[in-house]
């Protein structure tokens, strides 16, 4: 273990902290992933709505595609043409923010075109301001994704065997994954139904009844950055930075190559705390909000 | 509306001929232009004979997709891809070992057609999907996957050996782009479209759309393998197919939509 590479572990954790974060609010500006489907629904069932239709084929694969391309676009200014790190970085993300912005209006437009029948009108000014701060969350999301990965493949030693674009999509893929399963609980579930009882579900006589007006006037997507950012954001960003920092630490700590017994010995360690602690959090919850008015005790399936 | 937009209607079958014949015939194209002239600045012909691969998968996943499927949509795309990274491997190695390198792409083609039946058979017998399409489906989605990266990989690599594609295409990772922005190309229009008044010519437009987003993309790669000149060309190439059809695809989206404004509250009935 030396200084430089547990330096280096701790800048990585940092950097993927800011992309969880970022690439959950991404999503909740576009209302991509699973709080699409109510989304979606909600024109069905009557109401229409103007908040942002992003849907890009779910949180992993989307992005995927964009720190893919910004890896690609670095990966070729770095080996073909000598340039900088931290310039093919931010020369990456923009190509990607720019895809971005092309996928996210071509969603916009092609899923309410599809609702005709229920009269969800397309809103060009929605477009027009949405679209740039979904773009911007984008870029920083794939610029931290490309520099942990540069990170991982010409700094930290030992050097990453893999190419940067496939590093690139594996922890794009997780981004994303991670995003679908922390974040976006938080925008589906507290942002879009905002009078559930604890412990409710959500009812399929709810479903598509979402929120559609705002503090003052409509609802739109902006407002639910500004919500999101408050704890589903920095969560996404805790998981992922977590992730990222612990599962580097504890090969940098050990030796992988001689001192590995104790290295996987320490990550399984994590996984039962981690375990322990979300078993711990449970618990409180259901102790401080629950039981549902409705519960009548456990049905025998 | 004053003006009148361009639409189209086509049928499986026709698309399936269009898809596998402009295809295999771009590839060869390319590979030909390529070798009479001598250079690779060519390349680019290959990325659009991707192109047609990709509307008959966009179609496909429609076709199947329609059933009901709707967060199957990104997965049966990434399958799509996933049988054709295979395949195509399978193919140009065959080929290449059997000193028939030309032919790899028919092999790989011909054993994706294949690949793809056997794995719609499982879907619907085994897992008991029971969509009537599915095998039919997912054999034009195996081949739509095979040839996008077939002809993305050429794009970048330029050659059609086999040795030539796993040294620029796959150790450089560049398959990675392939893959993720070739599946979103054959996933996203219909992802993008969902919807009861969904139109397969919004959805294929906008399937063509992507591709030129992924030429832009592969031409980035190919200034790092071919050069800058074969780069330049592709990313210029790419850019104008992805023009051409953004602005179709918002033409399209105006036709169909119930209203287009430029701002405004709620539809008035439900105010």
């Amino acid at each position: 273990m030396d200084a430089f590479g547990m330096g280096l572990v701790a800048a990585m954790g940092a950097l993927a902290t800011v992309a969880g974060a970022s690439e959950d609010i991404d999503s909740d500006i576009g209302s991509q992933s699973n709080p699409n489907s109510q989304v979606q629904l909600a024109a069905q069932v009557g109401n229409p709505h103007r908040i942002y239709n992003k849907a890009i084929a779910g949180e992993p694969p989307s992005n995927a595609l964009w720190c893919t391309t910004a890896a690609i676009m670095a990966y070729v200014l770095i080996e073909g043409y000598h340039m900088p790190l931290l310039f093919a970085a931010a020369a990456g993300a923009s190509l990607a923010a720019l895809f971005d912005g092309v996928m996210s209006v071509s969603a916009y437009l092609g899923r309410n075109a599809s609702q005709a029948r229920f009269n969800q009108w397309i809103y060009l000014d929605i477009l027009r301001y949405t679209t740039p701060s979904i773009m911007a969350h984008v870029w920083i999301t794939s610029f931290c994704i490309v520099l942990i990965s540069i990170i991982q493949v010409y700094v930290l030693t030992p050097h990453h065997p893999f190419p940067i674009p496939v590093i690139a999509l594996v922890w794009g893929l997780t981004v994303g994954a991670i995003g679908s399963s922390v974040g976006d609980i938080h925008y589906g579930g507290e942002r879009e139904f905002q009078w559930r009882l604890f412990g409710q579900g959500l009812n399929t006589m709810l479903s598509g009844q979402i929120v559609r007006k705002a503090e003052a006037g409509l609802r739109n997507s902006i407002d639910n950055a500004w919500f999101c950012a408050k704890f589903g954001g920095p969560c996404t960003g805790m998981g992922f930075g977590l992730t990222v920092f612990l599962d580097n630490w504890r090969t940098t700590v050990f030796d992988p190559l001689t001192q590995a017994t104790a290295a996987i010995a320490m990550g399984i360690f994590f996984v039962i705390v981690m375990n322990l602690y979300n078993f711990y959090c449970e618990l409180s919850a259901r102790r401080k909000y629950g039981p549902y008015p409705g519960y009548k005790g456990d049905i025998a399936a | 509306m004053a003006e009148t937009v361009k639409g189209f209607k086509l049928e499986p079958k026709q698309l399936r001929i269009y898809g596998l014949v402009g295809s295999v015939v771009g590839i060869y194209l390319a590979y030909i232009l390529n070798s009479v002239t001598g250079t690779n600045i060519f390349s680019f012909v290959g990325a659009l004979a991707a192109l047609f691969g990709v509307v008959m998968g966009a179609n496909a996943v429609r076709r199947v997709c329609a059933y009901g499927i709707g967060t199957g949509v990104p997965s049966i795309g990434m399958l799509s891809l996933g049988m054709g990274v295979v395949a195509v491997l399978f193919g140009l190695s065959i080929a290449e070992q059997l000193g028939i390198g030309l032919l790899g792409v028919i092999i790989a083609l011909v054993y994706s057609l294949i690949f793809g039946y056997v794995v719609g058979l499982i879907a619907n017998r085994v897992m008991g999907f029971n969509i009537p399409v599915m095998e039919e489906g997912l054999t034009d989605l195996s081949g739509a996957g095979t040839l996008a990266i077939l002809g993305w990989s050429f794009a970048i690599s330029g050659s059609l050996g086999y040795a030539d594609i796993v040294h620029s295409v796959i150790n450089t990772g560049f398959l990675a782009i392939i893959f993720i922005c070739g599946g979103l190309a054959i996933l996203h229009p219909f992802n993008a479209n969902l919807g009861p008044d969904e139109k397969q010519d919004r959805t294929l437009v906008n399937g063509v759309m992507v591709g030129g987003m992924s030429t832009i993309a592969t031409g980035i790669c190919a200034l790092m393998t071919l050069g800058l000149a074969a780069g330049m060309v592709q990313i210029v190439v790419g850019f104008a197919v992805w023009y051409y059809f953004f602005v179709w695809y918002f033409r399209l989206a105006k036709r169909d939509a119930s209203a287009v404004v430029g701002t405004g509250l709620l539809p008035p009935t439900v105010q």
